[in-house]
């Protein structure tokens, strides 16, 4: 049975950005020397997300785009507002990244995919991306493999 | 906008100086009571770029006397701007020791810092104390400007008191070419911190104020309602220079929350980019 956790930096350069991060999951799957199992991915961070799509431009803004439309850092105005405007007595300032939390929650934090022949089985077009609600940041992405 | 200045930053969270000094960590945790996880300097350095901001002050607390503690040193203020050239390294003193004079005098001409950071609430002197005279003549002769922090503060001990406009006039009217900065627009106070500057031309303040809500809505309310925004693009245009409080508040939230307010063009340029330069004596 092999087990293995590895944590990767991931640096986001902007507010909101897509960040490909499927070599890093490849070399993890790779390095664990499983040849057959499963393969975790999840972010550490409640602004960000963790999610499989398509891997080409136009897409990534579009994802970016919606999620913005559904949950918008700074909603209409007069139209409702968010509880998260507060100060945060643990984190010595004021929360006021609703709207990123809530693309998080709607985007997810996590996926995983079966492990054949020591590499990891994807859909051709499946990429796995990072997502940066809140940046830039440097973030924490968690890569387990749970495989023999 | 570019080759802006966010005039008002602490840079408690920058991972390269905790790993080189492990009390900054304390400090930073302890005395700032700053929550975030540490990030690589790259980080900080992008916050600006988000928002097309070319540099920031970066400023330390010496509360050796009150706290036991500085949050940052000169020293360490030095290091950290010799690691980049976008970065504008304030010294900050302990007023409670006799050597203060002499302390920022070393701090400006032998480690390059280029102002002074003083937290009444914090190091519990008020400004007007007869003690401080020294430190406001040295800092007058070498001609940097002096950052107060103003208004309320958030860390438990700090005495509203301490921020009240009004104790800053003396420092204003006895010192006309010392050139002072309020900061967080020494809300709530916000009144009286405009009346000074209106006052006293060599009163600067800056927009590093947020205690409820998020950016755009405090802003709206301290610059438009508590005092009209045309006070400020009218008559103090020329004295209120951009700040965001980072880490407590990003860059790029204040920015936005500044440029959002209404203000023209022009009167932006002068505070993102110009006021600051007059304040740090680089005005062509």
């Amino acid at each position: 049975m092999i087990i293995k956790l590895e944590r990767v930096e991931v640096q986001s350069r902007t507010d909101m950005e897509m960040i490909d991060v499927t070599a890093e999951v490849d070399r993890v799957v790779a390095a664990s020397g499983a040849r057959e199992g499963v393969v975790l991915v999840l972010t550490c961070h409640t602004s960000s997300g963790l999610l499989v799509t398509e891997g080409i431009e136009c897409l990534e803004r579009d994802v970016l785009a919606h999620l913005e439309r559904l949950a918008p850092k700074q909603p209409p105005e007069g139209a409702y507002g968010y509880w998260h405007n507060r100060y945060l007595d643990f984190d010595g300032r004021l929360g006021f990244n609703a709207g990123d939390h809530l693309k998080s929650i709607l985007g997810g934090v996590n996926c995983f995919f079966p492990i054949e022949n020591g590499a990891v089985v994807r859909g051709s077009r499946q990429r796995v991306y990072f997502v940066e609600y809140d940046g830039p940041l440097a973030r924490t992405v968690l890569i387990q493999v749970i495989g023999q | 906008m570019k080759g802006g200045i966010d005039f008002h930053t602490h840079p408690l969270l920058v991972r390269e100086m905790v790993q080189r000094h492990p009390g900054l960590a304390k400090a930073a945790r302890e005395t700032f009571l700053i929550g975030n996880t540490f990030q690589p300097l790259e980080t900080f350095l992008l916050e600006l770029d988000t928002v097309g901001l070319g540099r920031a002050v970066v400023l330390p607390i010496d509360a050796t006397g009150t706290r036991g503690t500085t949050v940052y040193s000169n020293e360490q203020i030095a290091e950290l701007c010799a690691m980049s050239d976008r970065l504008i390294g304030f010294a900050s003193v302990d007023p409670c020791r006799e050597s203060a004079a002499d302390e920022l005098e070393h701090a400006i001409s032998d480690l390059h810092l280029r102002g002074l950071k003083l937290a009444p609430a914090m190091q519990q002197m008020f400004p007007d104390h007869p003690s401080l005279e020294p430190v406001y003549a040295r800092a007058e002769a070498l001609g940097i400007p002096i950052l107060f922090h103003a208004g309320m503060s958030w860390e438990p001990g700090s005495r509203l008191a301490y921020g009240q406009p009004l104790r800053f006039e003396p420092v204003a009217a006895d010192h006309p070419s010392l050139r002072i900065v309020l900061a967080h627009l020494a809300w709530p106070w916000v009144m009286e911190a405009v009346a000074l500057a209106l006052k006293y031309p060599n009163v600067y303040l800056d927009t590093s104020a947020l205690y409820f809500d998020n950016p755009p809505d405090f802003l709206r309310f301290a610059m438009t309602v508590q005092v009209p925004l045309s006070v400020f693009e009218r008559s103090l245009r020329r004295q209120i220079v951009f700040g965001s409080n980072y880490p407590r508040v990003e860059v790029k939230n204040m920015a936005r929350a500044v440029r959002g307010l209404g203000l023209s063009d022009g009167c932006l340029d002068l505070v993102f980019r110009s006021n600051a330069e007059t304040l740090l004596g680089e005005e062509s």
